[in-house]
């Protein structure tokens, strides 16, 4: 229970909460070096470090990759450990010794168990990765997908240059007349006719209206 | 063990991927359905697309705004976005050089990772073919595989494809279903969101957003400044 409470407090910003273990490692002279500052905890259970943006780190060394399925078992109860809204980070010593091992490796932890896997050479690239984790959450992320209010006009004028017959004055004019896709697609012949012309009319209205299936 | 699986490959592939292509097609049986998408990627289900990436392609700095581009415009048509991320290619002769793992680098894995990107690493061609397949094959055994007819026969049913494919947030698959389950572009028109979600096969609220844009009451002043930024 411990374990489930601790995995759920992120750690602030600036801050990776790393197993008591990982005390006097390489990897965590690296992080501090980095600027990162590290807090330890015995509760973690499974977990090897949390970062503040709500990724929790499991590290897979060359050491359990080769001994063989020891470390199944702990990925599986780090899976287990981590709910919904933590994203759960598998990083994996890929080494010249465990680089046979690493396609099923990546097999079992992203296909099987839709964990993460991230591949480093050793301590030193984990840490760097790691520290890039926990300085780059206080940066914008130009990847994340933005929801922003859409203004449809734009869209829309190019929705309606695929109707045949259709360019961009035609586009233009339907939409200043009617407003809405859908109101166009009420549109009879005798409201057409006069924006479009007697041609376009008909051609848009067998575009909208003909069967398909 | 399973059944045939369909993977969508943009027409771009067929020279960057020729021989990822055959790869999936001899060794992996997979059907591969060429098409003209939006980007060079792979369509592996009605959600899920992946797109192949070299390291450093990755841990280019000059490569950030197009990277930006293409993470964007996928994850705005595919709930599950992958990438592949492939070791450099070396020729024949040439000492494989040491890929250099830069801060870029990594805070550049970290950022994906935390945009939802998923990442799978592989040594080249004949790995990624692999992957691929076994990405196809998952969202199979998920109810996810792409089970529409890829034939687009005659002239009206190719424009009404490319009517949906303007719509937001549609991709390929989606508008190929739209083709086969609407009667015509009208009855699409007319429909609750309910029934733009079924019909093309997609989450609620990319219906929610296509229904809004169908009904969405064009701005006088709004659609002038449009016309006018594509003129100029």
């Amino acid at each position: 229970m411990a374990a489930a409470a601790a995995v759920t407090a992120a750690p602030p910003y600036g801050h990776v909460i790393g197993h008591e273990k990982w005390r006097d490692s390489a990897l965590i002279q690296h992080i501090k070096g980095a600027g990162v500052k590290v807090v330890f905890e015995k509760e973690l259970g499974v977990v090897d470090f949390l970062l503040p943006n709500r990724s929790s780190v499991l590290y897979v060394s060359e050491c359990d990759i080769i001994a063989g399925n020891s470390y199944k078992r702990k990925l599986v109860r780090f899976r287990n450990a981590n709910g919904s809204g933590v994203q759960a980070l598998a990083l994996a010593e890929r080494t010249r010794l465990s680089e046979q091992y690493f396609s099923s490796l990546q097999k079992f932890v992203v296909f099987d168990l839709g964990l993460t896997l991230l591949p480093v050479s050793g301590q030193p690239e984990a840490s760097q990765l790691i520290s890039q984790m926990v300085l780059s959450e206080g940066r914008d992320n130009p990847f994340r997908k933005r929801s922003v209010a859409r203004l449809y006009e734009p869209q829309l004028l190019l929705l309606l240059q695929q109707i045949p017959g259709v360019g961009g004055v035609k586009a233009s004019a339907l939409l200043h007349s009617f407003s809405s896709l859908q109101e166009i697609c009420s549109a009879r012949l005798p409201q057409l006719e006069p924006l479009v012309g007697q041609a376009s009319a008909q051609h848009i209205l067998s575009f909208l209206h003909n069967h398909l299936v | 063990t399973s059944t045939t699986v369909c993977i969508l490959v943009d027409s771009r592939c067929i020279s960057s991927s020729a021989d990822l292509m055959s790869d999936l097609r001899q060794h992996h049986s997979v059907n591969v359905h060429v098409c003209s998408l939006d980007g060079s990627y792979f369509v592996l289900s009605n959600r899920t697309a992946a797109e192949r990436h070299s390291q450093s392609e990755l841990a280019s700095m000059q490569n950030r705004k197009r990277l930006v581009e293409r993470v964007n415009s996928l994850q705005g048509l595919f709930e599950r976005v992958c990438f592949i991320v492939e070791k450099d290619r070396t020729k024949p002769g040439e000492v494989g050089r040491l890929f250099q793992r830069t801060r870029y680098f990594d805070s550049t894995l970290a950022s994906l990772v935390h945009a939802g990107v998923r990442l799978l690493w592989s040594d080249g061609a004949q790995d990624s073919a692999r992957l691929l397949a076994d990405l196809a094959q998952l969202e199979q055994r998920k109810g996810q595989a792409i089970a529409v007819p890829l034939e687009v026969r005659g002239q009206h049913r190719q424009q009404a494809l490319q009517f949906y494919l303007a719509l937001p947030g549609v991709g390929y698959v989606h508008a190929l279903h739209m083709c086969h389950n609407f009667i015509s572009v009208a009855q699409f028109i007319n429909s609750t969101i309910e029934a733009i979600q079924k019909g093309g096969v997609m989450s609620r609220s990319r219906a929610e957003e296509v229904y809004r844009c169908i009904r969405y009451s064009c701005d006088s002043f709004l659609l002038n400044t449009s016309t006018a930024k594509k003129k100029s």
